[in-house]
């Protein structure tokens, strides 16, 4: 029933809370070897229970599920072995230095002293703690520390790895070098790494599978694309020097293509269409064609922020809200996203 | 497990030295009990007072002054104040996320609390290595009285004290560190600890001679766990039997008793709060 390298499988996984928070709301799906798969969800949506629950912290109160071949319930410390977890809360200890703490990790984890220096070494360049190695870890700043904690869990080389939202609160430069360094450890080690994040674009950029979850049920499981084709393609925007009505009558006569508004805003008109790839060289050869002057081309990819709010848009969680209109503006749904642009 | 539990200790011990404030608290404290309880409460000068000149020994069991009677109960006490502070800790560790750190990693859950208990144990019996030392240099201030040992005293005598506080040191923090993975609340711990710390301090016979107790508190006393580990140390530090309650063999087999049970009670309690929730 499960393919054959599945490293992570969750099936109808369930964890109540005491009484009736249902955290995670029998929840399935599989991970396979060397991919990266990511929960995107908002504050709540149970993301870091189901890796606590993963990573054998938690008792699940429905459901199974298994990791490198073993039941995280039955044989957590076989589990255990093969993974490693950065977690959303920082475990770094203030009082010993960068490098004490790895190499307490280390020990931890039964990397052999010998091999754990060189690879230390390593850790710490990559995350660009060389040279503040030595200092205690209470003289980091936040993001220093988090750099540190996902040094941490990589010492022992895991073969599946759990970020959990690893680049909260980073600047976007160590953000970005965060996810190089992601995607390089997939491509050269085929590490599997399961990954929860507030962050669209970092779910897009990392993710060869996401699943949206919400309210402790996963809404939507797909790849960044075709969660982004569920929500509509992409947009393209033309501007001409002069509108004119056989114009628009030609862009709704092209096959695939949709005209968002009917008719030219500023003598703007706007177009949906399933690729802009293939679709904008068509439309500007015909319009060229017929002469026609165009002023400026814009193209908008449709992002995950919008798919989120498709998905979940309809059951809107805000408390505060009093009327039965559940058909709400996206402008307060993307608040709740730690957004960076 | 041996290369992680020494790890961890190693983890403990250095976050304790490197606080100035902990190193200073180690020698001040100590030096404070003795200086001002021990010293001034010099109720020796008491029994003193008239002609009725009582063997002192029989009282301070088997000291002849007040001052090297509670030098030695002094030793049990750092047990018990180390033991308090592996409770606390732990339950900082589970704070600040340390303690979920140690939950995920590939090592036998036992080694949490046993690595805690470890470090508590070298952190303790230094600090009653200071005790003793301070206690016995204090013969060199003039006007003081200092700890005084029997002529007799030697190696085997000062390993003999060394297990007795051992012993001690191991079940009253196999009982905080399992008290501090189970209770999940500062203030509730702190409360636990003084609700114990009274009872377990002033019902023993290591600050207040037996034999000066009412009745009620005597019957109490007797059974004390640290009754039986200063009541062993003294008859091996004084040399004498006169004024002791029990024989040291019966000291050891309460005190390991009393081991025994709260390393059981602790090893329930723990594993039980290292269990996933
Ligand atoms: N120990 C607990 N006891 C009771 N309820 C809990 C506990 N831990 C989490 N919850 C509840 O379970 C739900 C899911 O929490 P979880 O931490 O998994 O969310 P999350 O998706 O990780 O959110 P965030 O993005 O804020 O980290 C929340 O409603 C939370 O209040
Ligand atoms: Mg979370």
């Amino acid at each position: 029933m499960y393919s054959e390298d599945a490293v992570v499988i969750v099936d109808r996984l369930e964890k109540v809370y005491s009484g009736d928070v249902r955290a995670v709301d029998s929840i399935s799906f599989e991970v396979g070897r060397g991919a990266i798969f990511g929960f995107l969800g908002p504050n709540g949506a149970g993301k870091t229970t189901t890796i606590s629950i993963l990573t054998t912290q938690t008792m699940p109160t429905g459901g199974r599920a298994e990791v490198l071949g073993y039941d995280v319930v039955k044989e957590p410390s076989k589990v255990r072995k093969g993974i490693g977890l950065v977690p959303q809360e920082l475990t770094v200890d203030d009082e010993l230095t960068g490098r004490e703490n790895m190499e307490l990790q280390g020990s931890l984890y039964g990397v052999p002293y010998s091999d754990a220096k060189g690879r230390i070494d390593e850790l710490l360049d990559l995350v660009k703690l060389a040279d503040s190695a030595d200092r205690y870890v209470k003289t980091y700043s936040g993001g220093m520390k988090k750099r540190l904690e996902l040094a941490e869990g990589l010492i022992h080389r895991p073969e599946v790895l759990f970020l959990d939202e690893p680049t909260l609160g980073l600047d976007v430069q160590t953000r970005t070098s965060m996810w190089e360094h992601i995607n390089k450890l997939k491509r050269e080690t085929n590490m599997t790494i399961f990954l929860t994040t507030h962050y669209l674009e970092e779910a897009d950029a990392l993710c060869d599978r996401i699943g949206i979850i919400d309210h402790g049920r996963i809404i939507a499981l797909d790849t960044p694309e075709g969660l982004k084709k569920a929500v509509g393609g992409d947009v393209i925007e033309i501007e001409v020097v002069e509108c004119e009505d056989d114009i628009l009558e030609m862009i709704r006569n092209m096959t695939d293509v949709v005209l968002v508004d009917g008719a030219c805003t500023d003598n703007r008109a706007r177009i949906k269409v399933p690729d802009s790839g293939v679709a904008l060289p068509k439309i500007l050869t015909s319009l060229i064609d017929r002469d026609v002057q165009v002023a400026s081309v814009m193209v908008r990819k449709p992002s995950l922020d919008q798919a989120f709010l498709e998905f979940t848009g309809r059951d809107l969680r805000d408390e505060e809200s009093t009327s039965g209109n559940n058909k709400k503006e996206p402008g307060p749904r993307k608040g709740r996203f730690h957004r960076r642009r | 497990m041996m290369k992680e539990t020494i790890s961890l200790i190693a983890r403990d011990l250095k976050r304790w030295y490197r606080t100035p404030a902990q190193i200073i608290l180690v020698f001040t404290t100590p030096l404070m009990w003795l200086l001002l309880f021990g010293q001034a409460f010099n109720i020796g000068r008491l029994a003193q007072v008239g002609d009725n000149m009582t063997d002192l020994r029989l009282v301070f069991g088997g000291a002849t002054d007040y001052f090297s009677f509670m030098a030695i109960g002094q030793t049990a006490f750092i047990m018990l104040f180390a033991s308090f502070f592996s409770g606390v800790s732990i339950l900082w560790d589970r704070k600040f996320g340390f303690l979920s750190k140690l939950q995920v990693a590939p090592i036998p859950r036992a080694v949490i609390p046993l690595s805690r208990i470890a470090s508590s144990l070298v952190k303790s019996m230094l600090q009653a290595t200071v005790v003793i030392v301070l206690a016995a240099s204090f013969v060199l201030v003039p006007g003081l009285s200092g700890l005084r040992f029997s002529p007799s005293f030697d190696l085997a005598d000062a390993l003999g004290m060394a297990l007795f506080l051992i012993l001690l040191g191991i079940s009253l923090s196999a009982l905080f560190v399992a008290l501090g993975l189970v209770v999940r609340n500062e203030e509730t711990l702190f409360g636990l600890i003084n609700l114990l710390n009274f009872p377990l301090m002033f019902t023993s016979s290591a600050l207040i001679p037996i034999a000066l107790m009412p009745d009620w508190l005597r019957a109490i006393a007797l059974y004390n766990p640290i009754t039986f580990v200063v009541d062993g140390m003294r008859q091996l530090v004084f040399d004498t039997s006169v004024g002791a309650e029990y024989s040291v063999a019966v000291d050891l087999l309460g005190i390991g008793v009393f081991s025994v049970l709260m390393v059981s009670l602790g090893a329930l309690l723990a594993r039980r709060a290292l269990l996933r929730g």
